[in-house]
């Protein structure tokens, strides 16, 4: 009985202490250019900024992730990607589960604001996030998602609010107020 | 009691601190919560 009250208590602090390097971790990484593996980063600092005609981003399928920081907060995470036609799309899923809506606050703040700058092999890109609802493009991605990702989904999926997929858009093109925003050096 | 509290503070700033200031400890950190997180979710 000593014993077992001795390994609940080590064990107690052996808690503790992850916790805490866990939850410190995290903080500091939000003062970093950009995100680690899982942690949330702070803006994206580093980095040419693109300045050209909008890319034709097939290539992205061949890159596993990509840094994606909003605007408002100044945030950013590591996230899946895929393209279809020469537009990049990123998503994000278990939007109806309860965990992802406590887990995911992302989608919801680019609904709201969709001005981000996101970063491939060390280029950023300024865009803008446009939410896709419906449309026969979501099984193509999702079939592209599939292939690529350990992930299966449908537009089915998309359209019942499960999934939420964005466009990476041109800013200058998206349907949205701040339409004007130029291209900083 | 209290000094079960002044323990727990001691070692929440101590380990605070060794993530902090030690380079490599955060990332070793993250690797770990993130294998967690990945058994977790399977």
């Amino acid at each position: 009985m000593f014993i077992l009250k001795r390994i609940g208590v080590i064990g107690l602090w052996l808690l503790l202490i992850f916790t805490t390097a866990v939850v410190t971790a995290a903080f500091k990484q939000r003062f970093e250019d950009g995100p680690n593996r899982v942690f949330s980063g702070g803006p994206l600092i580093s980095g040419e900024l693109y300045l050209g005609a909008e890319p034709d981003w097939q290539f992205v399928n061949d890159i596993s992730t990509i840094e994606l920081q909003l605007l408002s907060p100044a945030q950013s995470r590591r996230i899946w990607v895929a393209s279809v036609d020469g537009k990049m799309y990123v998503w994000s899923g278990y939007m109806n589960s309860f965990v992802g809506q406590l887990w995911k606050s992302w989608p919801g703040q680019a609904e709201r604001d969709g001005r981000v700058v996101v970063r491939i092999d060390g280029t950023r890109y300024e865009r803008r996030l446009v939410r896709i609802k419906t449309g026969a493009v979501l099984d193509e991605l999702m079939a592209v998602v599939s292939e690529k990702y350990p992930s299966r989904s449908s537009g089915a999926a998309v359209e019942s609010g499960d999934v939420w997929v964005f466009e990476v858009a041109p800013r200058v093109t998206a349907n949205t107020a701040n339409t004007a925003v130029g291209v900083e050096s | 009691m209290n000094n079960v509290f002044v323990r727990i503070g001691l070692v929440v700033i101590a380990t605070a601190l060794s993530v902090w200031i030690v380079p490599g400890i955060d990332d070793a950190v993250e690797s770990v919560f993130q294998i967690i997180v990945l058994v977790a979710s399977t």
